[in-house]
């Protein structure tokens, strides 16, 4: 059936919009929280997925978005939303200027570069104590006044489908066909007409504002920020998200998202074990199903009611599979 | 002025051990081909690894300190049989790709199992040599001499065996041209295996030799591992004599930067990211690294 996931997708949307209300505080937490990370999976699968370029300094761009949004809320009294804008304004220039700066790395050396980059984040808002009040964290003006989350949930709800929407513009229209060309062999697409450098600054500048944006809204959720936000243990949960959805597509890394979110929270009672998990998960997944889990989920639901079509191609053969 | 002096000692044996690290990540690139992110992790299980057999075999720390390289060797070569196989078959995309994300993977599986199983609070393992040496105005712990001295052993044991043993002469054959290897006889295969144990027995080297000094912690790694890359890039991916010279230069430049900093309460921390920082200015003057050699590339 063509376009069965766009009705599920919708059908899914409306079911969590409707069912909002019968949630209970508990839950609606939760998918709170699953929603922030469905951006942040989402965005660095734009970044890592699509254009291949692997960052590991997305969350230090979350993290520098809340700071940002929090401290000029503090410090001027602006509306927060202002604040958060300002945030996600401040790391789209600053992750264009990381893209930038980073335009004659190839793989590892930008994974180390946007690693030091995050780590010098997560130092200096450490240290700067008296401006970010370091590890004892910085108390942030909430969004809302209500009794219940349910206007952070509807905000959380509409950040993701805006973030959604940027996304899958972007990877449906040429440009995601020349970013996954730059991914696949950067030289190639260049001598085909890709403007190479003006794509990287691209992917790096709409992952790093969307980033912010969902950092922003964590940060007004919460309510507390520590430097932490930016550490290395979350970004690695926000890699095993999006590398089992499956990051070479957006919806998938959303859904891997959700469903890492929502094992943490069932999973509570083994605490640290949990992280161990998931680096299990994610050294099996990449060992033996580097597309993700929902992928072939998805072709193994579907292809039950379809005649049998001959068997896609596996990945690295065929015409363009066999680089040295 | 004493303390300067101390500064410049203790920056050169932290330099020494910074190169045991980072010769493991360069030896690990040059023939592997990929950038291990787990290297700092293998350094932190190491140091654990020896405390344990100090503590529980009553091995004596220098004795416990080979024992656990040989064990960080073993456990190395298990993790590349296990995990780093793809990267040698054709049929694997983006090979670069893929070591990233999963010695990432096994970086944050390592750190968190730590932090289980050997707990969140610092361990300080027995010291190898009690006491204190004076000389002059200068009080220098025989621990820090111990690590000092047994850090340039290890690395002049490295060095003999890269260039005056035919095991060493066939890893740099294959970190030139794996194919050409191949043809003169050389299983490329075996070199994989031996290449990654042999990093990570150095970074159990340098873990255990300064634990007595600071002390082991599951997140101790993050940082020397970082160095490396730091020590790495500026002596160039593939080159053992550069990894040495960067490192204890790295040693030194920290030392001295946490000396003249103007806010001493500040200064520890932001030293770290002085290190953080030269590697990315570093980066971006010469993305390859500054001294790389040149057959040593990502595929």
């Amino acid at each position: 059936m063509r376009g069965l996931h766009i009705y599920i997708a919708l059908a899914v949307a409306v079911l969590s919009l409707v069912s909002a209300r019968t949630l209970n505080a508990y839950w609606m937490h939760v998918a709170i929280i699953a929603m922030f990370y469905g951006i942040l999976a989402s965005s660095w699968s734009l970044l890592a997925g699509y254009a291949g370029l692997f960052s590991l300094g997305h969350m230090a761009f979350a993290s520098l978005g809340g700071y940002t949004s929090a401290l000029l809320v503090q410090w001027y009294h602006i509306p927060i939303p202002l604040g958060m804008a300002a945030g996600v304004a401040l790391c789209t220039v600053a992750g264009g200027l990381i893209g930038w700066v980073c335009l004659r790395m190839s793989g590892p050396y930008l994974a180390i570069f946007t690693l030091g980059f995050s780590e010098i984040v997560r130092i200096v808002l450490s240290t700067e104590d008296q401006v970010t009040a370091g590890m004892a964290g910085l108390h942030t003006a909430p969004l809302f006044r209500a009794p219940t989350d349910l206007p952070y949930y509807y905000t959380a709800f509409g950040l993701l489908l805006f973030a959604l929407a940027v996304l899958i513009l972007i990877t449906r229209s040429r440009w995601g066909l020349f970013l996954r060309a730059l991914r696949e062999d950067e030289q190639a697409a260049a001598a085909c007409g890709v403007a190479v450098a003006r794509f990287r600054i691209l992917a790096f500048a709409i992952a790093s504002g969307l980033a912010a944006l969902a950092g922003g809204f964590y940060a007004h959720y919460i309510g507390i920020l520590t430097p932490s936000l930016g550490s290395l243990d979350l970004m690695a949960v926000v890699v095993v998200m999006a590398v089992i959805g499956g990051m070479e597509r957006i919806p998938t890394a959303v859904g891997g998202a959700f469903g890492i979110e929502v094992l943490q929270e069932t999973l509570r009672a083994y605490g640290q074990w949990r992280l161990v998990l998931f680096g299990i998960i994610l050294l099996l997944t990449m060992r033996f199903a580097r597309n993700g889990l929902l992928t072939p989920l998805w072709r193994l639901l579907t292809g039950i009611g379809e005649a049998r079509r001959p068997a896609p191609a596996p990945r690295g053969i065929g015409p363009e599979g066999s680089r040295p | 002025m004493d303390y300067l002096l101390i500064q410049v000692t203790n920056g050169a044996i932290i330099g020494i051990i910074y190169a045991l690290i980072a010769v493991g990540v360069t030896i690990i690139f040059s023939i592997l081909k990929i950038v291990n992110f787990a290297h700092g992790d293998l350094y932190m299980l190491g140091g654990y690894t020896a405390y344990y057999i100090v503590t529980f075999l009553g091995v004596p720390p220098l004795g416990a300190l080979f024992l656990s390289m040989a064990g960080l060797f073993l456990f190395g070569i298990v993790l590349e049989r296990l995990f780093l196989t793809p990267l040698y078959s054709d049929r694997t995309e983006r090979k670069d790709e893929y070591g990233l994300i999963v010695t990432f993977g096994l970086a944050f599986f390592l750190r968190n199992t730590a932090l289980i199983v050997f707990g969140p609070f610092p361990l300080r393992p027995p010291s190898f040599v009690p006491g204190v040496v004076h000389v002059g105005g200068l009080a220098v712990t025989n621990d820090r001499i111990v690590a000092g001295a047994v850090g340039v052993l290890l690395i002049l044991a490295l060095l003999y065996f890269m260039h005056r043993t035919i095991w060493g002469q066939a890893l740099d054959a294959v970190s030139q041209s794996r194919d050409s290897a191949a043809i003169v006889g050389i299983n490329p295969r075996r070199f994989n295996s031996l290449a990654f144990g042999v990093g990570a027995a150095l970074a159990a080297a340098a873990s255990a030799l300064i634990a007595p000094i600071y002390s082991l912690s599951p997140g101790m790694g993050v940082l020397p591992n970082i160095q490396a890359y730091v020590i790495v890039i500026l002596g160039g991916m593939g080159s053992v004599l550069g990894s040495i010279v960067a490192g204890i230069l790295l040693g030194e430049a920290e030392g001295l930067f946490t000396a003249f900093f103007p806010d001493p309460t500040r200064a520890l921390a932001y030293t770290n990211a002085f290190g953080v920082l030269v590697l990315m200015i570093a980066l971006i003057l010469r993305p390859t690294g500054l001294f790389g050699r040149r057959h040593v590339r990502m595929e």
